[in-house]
């Protein structure tokens, strides 16, 4: 607690005690001024709500995500097979062996000993360039597998006659079991003897 | 007051009994939950490594591994439908037609193999196909497969997986190279998709490494049908053929014949155990005249001929206690020179040649020209041959070795060794694997492993090439082996074969040529084998024209042109 001297409020007494009088300090009443609750209220509701909507939507998307990573996977896995088997493909049209069938197709035999020639010269060097006569051919078939007997047995063929009740619906049936319709593959037995006319 | 009091009352009861379902759930075998929940929810998967491929020298792939599928059928669904599924899959996937469909058919079965190792878009067709026609019962499982795409070609050398191992060849030889290490995934799922940040983990698997061979698919395939039908043709047991590049050693093609397709490998049985190795390398045999080229090279290295040196050929030789030493052709007194009697092959002349060099030195050239020792080139079974000790050696072993009956040799080893003349006398350790790569034995074997030795001087080396240039001319016994417009250097042999239970020669024969070209500045050596041909030819007759296809094959491939040197002028006779 402050007290003031009493020859000094002596003194502002006798300069200006009006003045004094105004500034003297009083103790503020308080104001309670009551701030309303419910912004509040709405603020946290919707970050509760908003965190809450967040969440699933996060865990959503990453279900989601997930959904699509596994059926990218899947189609990767897809393409991927795809891929290896037009590798396959491309590597049977590459072997040695079908290039070599292809050319001895198309008359082609094996070459004699190379000429070269010399393109600043113009000339053919290294010998004369013969004409391929197909003197060192040879076949290029790989040589038949020889299996022992029991591995290769005749095939043992039998013919049966079809029950003659039967013979007159075989031929209309037939076309349309060869092309597997839905009423075809009720008719086990005219498909059968389809395939076996086939074989 | 009375109402709380009850309400508490069924409060306390309810919870009680939560209690003790608590209890029951958590202290009485709560394993067996956790073990349900998980069988529920967590999958284990294998993460299969891919198989490292096998390779020739520029990247072609011989053996590659492929998403593959196993087509599983199940009787109980499929039984009706049975024959419709066994046509469609017969017709699809190359199945035998009734088999399959008596495996549709079979009772008190769930689960028939009807098809393994179909590669995977095939399979994955089909079973549109068959869901499209609605037909039930059949599934595909994962099932990892080996191709071949060349089919027969070196199939002797790669081999081949079985089932589940590989069962031959280099397959099994690197195999730990190759196979690499599985990982595994565990994870949970949901409806079939994985759930996010859900329990998981992953090991991740390593992937066999490639593995590339020296070999050139073209050449081995040239290789390998030439020496087919020369085998045919000649009614042979069986062939060989090397091919090495002269200064590197590295072989372009190693054929053998019979072999096999590796993409449907033959069963194992006693009749055709060699067929799926490498003969080249396990079958030791005599090499004959060939050898006499190795011969007069230590003979010129040793200082005690030239090619010039006058040699009175008598009409044979007679040892006490044995068949007098002849010659292939009936003759009288003549006079070859050294030259002279490499180009005619004369076994007499060879004889009183060798004659002037200790047995130890004829040895010592011999296993330093890589005789009597595996070559190691990382081919299973490889046979050593037998060079005898040669402190051991009867003027007899002496004789018959200097023309190369007597010891054994494989094939390689022998394409080696006139290698060696090829490159001026330097033997350079043959390769089959590109760098390094270690065997199931932990050897060491490639191109990297390779070493070099000089055996006999380069001077040495050029005259004995110059003496074998005259094998290959006009009118002589390699005259089928020439490449027009090329020198060729080479040596027929034609030798007699020790039977397989008399221990003796059964009159049966091993025909060979070995050679090189251009003679004057090698790039290839070629080495043939045939063993029993039964048409009365000999090397140069039988193995001397798949000499001249192969290598002419070579020249033209490479674009080798001619050295355009005067071809060897040395005299056979004085």
């Amino acid at each position: 607690m402050n007290t003031p001297l009493p020859q000094s409020r002596v003194r502002v007494q006798r300069i200006a005690e009006a003045a004094v009088e105004r500034a003297r300090l009083t103790v503020v009443p308080r104001v309670r001024a009551r701030t309303p609750r419910v912004p509040f209220v709405i603020m946290v509701s919707a970050l509760l709500v908003a965190g809450v909507v967040g969440l699933l939507m996060f865990n959503t998307t990453m279900q989601q995500n997930s959904f699509t990573s596994t059926d990218l996977e899947k189609q990767a896995g897809q393409l991927a097979a795809e891929r290896e088997g037009l590798q396959m493909e491309l590597d049977a049209l590459n072997a040695p062996q079908r290039i070599a069938q292809r050319a001895t197709e198309l008359g082609m035999v094996q070459g004699p000993a190379p000429a070269f020639i010399d393109l600043r010269q113009g000339k053919v060097t290294g010998g004369a360039a013969t004409p391929a006569d197909g003197a060192d051919s040879f076949s290029i078939e790989p040589p038949a597998v020889q299996k022992p007997k029991e591995l290769s047995p005749e095939p043992t063929i039998e013919y049966v006659d079809p029950p003659a009740r039967e013979r007159r619906n075989r031929d209309t049936a037939r076309s349309s079991a060869d092309e597997q319709s839905a009423t075809g593959r009720n008719e086990t037995e005219t498909n059968r003897r389809g395939d076996r006319s086939n074989r | 007051m009375f109402r709380l009091r009850i309400g508490f009352i069924v409060i306390a009861m309810v919870l009680s009994f939560f209690g003790a379902r608590l209890i029951q759930l958590q202290a009485i075998d709560p394993k067996s939950y956790a073990a349900m929940a998980k069988r529920d929810g967590v999958i284990t998967a294998d993460l299969p490594a891919d198989r490292g491929a096998i390779v020739d020298r520029s990247g072609v792939e011989l053996a590659a591994s492929v998403d593959g599928m196993m087509v599983i059928g199940d009787p109980e669904l499929a039984r009706d439908d049975a024959p419709q599924i066994a046509r469609i899959l017969a017709e699809r996937l190359d199945l035998d037609y009734f088999s399959t469909l008596e495996r549709l058919r079979k009772s008190g079965t769930r689960y028939q193999y009807l098809a393994r190792r179909v590669p995977a878009t095939k399979a994955e067709a089909v079973l549109k196909e068959l869901d499209e026609l609605d037909y039930k019962g059949i599934t595909l499982e994962r099932d990892p497969m080996r191709n071949y795409p060349s089919d027969d070609i070196a199939a002797n050398l790669i081999g081949f997986l079985g089932e589940d191992e590989p069962l031959a060849g280099m397959e099994r030889t690197f195999d730990t190279q190759l196979a690499g290490t599985d990982g595994k995934a565990t994870y949970e799922v949901g409806a079939g998709y994985r759930i996010p940040l859900g329990e998981s983990t992953t090991v991740k698997p390593k992937n066999g490494e490639t593995l590339q061979l020296t070999i050139d698919r073209d050449v081995q395939f040239y290789t390998q049908r030439a020496l087919a039908a020369a085998v045919t043709k000649a009614r042979a047991d069986s062939g060989t053929a090397v091919v090495l590049d002269t200064k590197t050693g590295q072989t372009l093609a190693l054929a053998d014949v019979p072999t096999f397709n590796a993409n449907k490998p033959p069963l194992e049985t006693k009749r055709n155990a060699k067929n799926l190795g490498a003969r080249s390398l396990s079958e030791p045999y005599e090499p004959g005249s060939v050898e006499k080229a190795l011969t007069f090279a230590a003979l010129i290295d040793a200082g005690k001929i030239t090619p010039r040196t006058r040699i009175v050929v008598p009409s044979e030789i007679k040892r006490a206690g044995a068949a007098p030493i002849g010659d292939h052709w009936d003759h009288d007194k003549i006079k070859l020179t050294a030259a002279g009697v490499l180009a005619k092959s004369s076994n007499i002349g060879t004889v009183i040649a060798a004659r002037r060099l200790p047995s130890e030195t004829l040895y010592d050239y011999l296993t330093s020209f890589g005789l009597g020792q595996r070559t190691n080139i990382g081919v299973r079974g490889e046979s050593a041959g037998v060079v005898p000790d040669g402190a051991t050696w009867s003027e007899g072993t002496h004789d018959t070795i200097a023309f190369g009956q007597g010891l054994s040799v494989n094939a390689m080893q022998m394409a080696a060794a006139v290698n060696t003349l090829a490159n001026g006398g330097v033997y350079v350790d043959p390769s089959l694997v590109m760098g390094t790569a270690t065997t199931d034995s932990g050897q060491k074997v490639g191109t990297s492993q390779a070493g070099t030795h000089r055996v006999v001087s380069e001077d040495a080396a050029r005259q004995t090439a110059e003496m074998m240039e005259l094998v290959t001319a006009e009118g002589e016994a390699g005259s089928a082996a020439a490449v027009p417009n090329y020198r060729v250097a080479g040596k027929t042999g034609t030798a007699q074969r020790v039977g397989k239970d008399c221990r003796c020669y059964d009159g049966t024969f091993t025909v060979s040529f070995g050679g090189f070209a251009p003679a004057d500045d090698p790039r290839f050596t070629v080495y043939v084998v045939l063993q029993n041909p039964r048409n009365g030819m000999g090397g140069g007759g039988n193995a001397g024209p798949v000499f001249k296809q192969v290598m002419t094959y070579l020249l033209g491939k490479y674009g080798v042109k001619p050295t355009g040197t005067t071809p060897s002028t040395l005299p056979i006779e004085w």
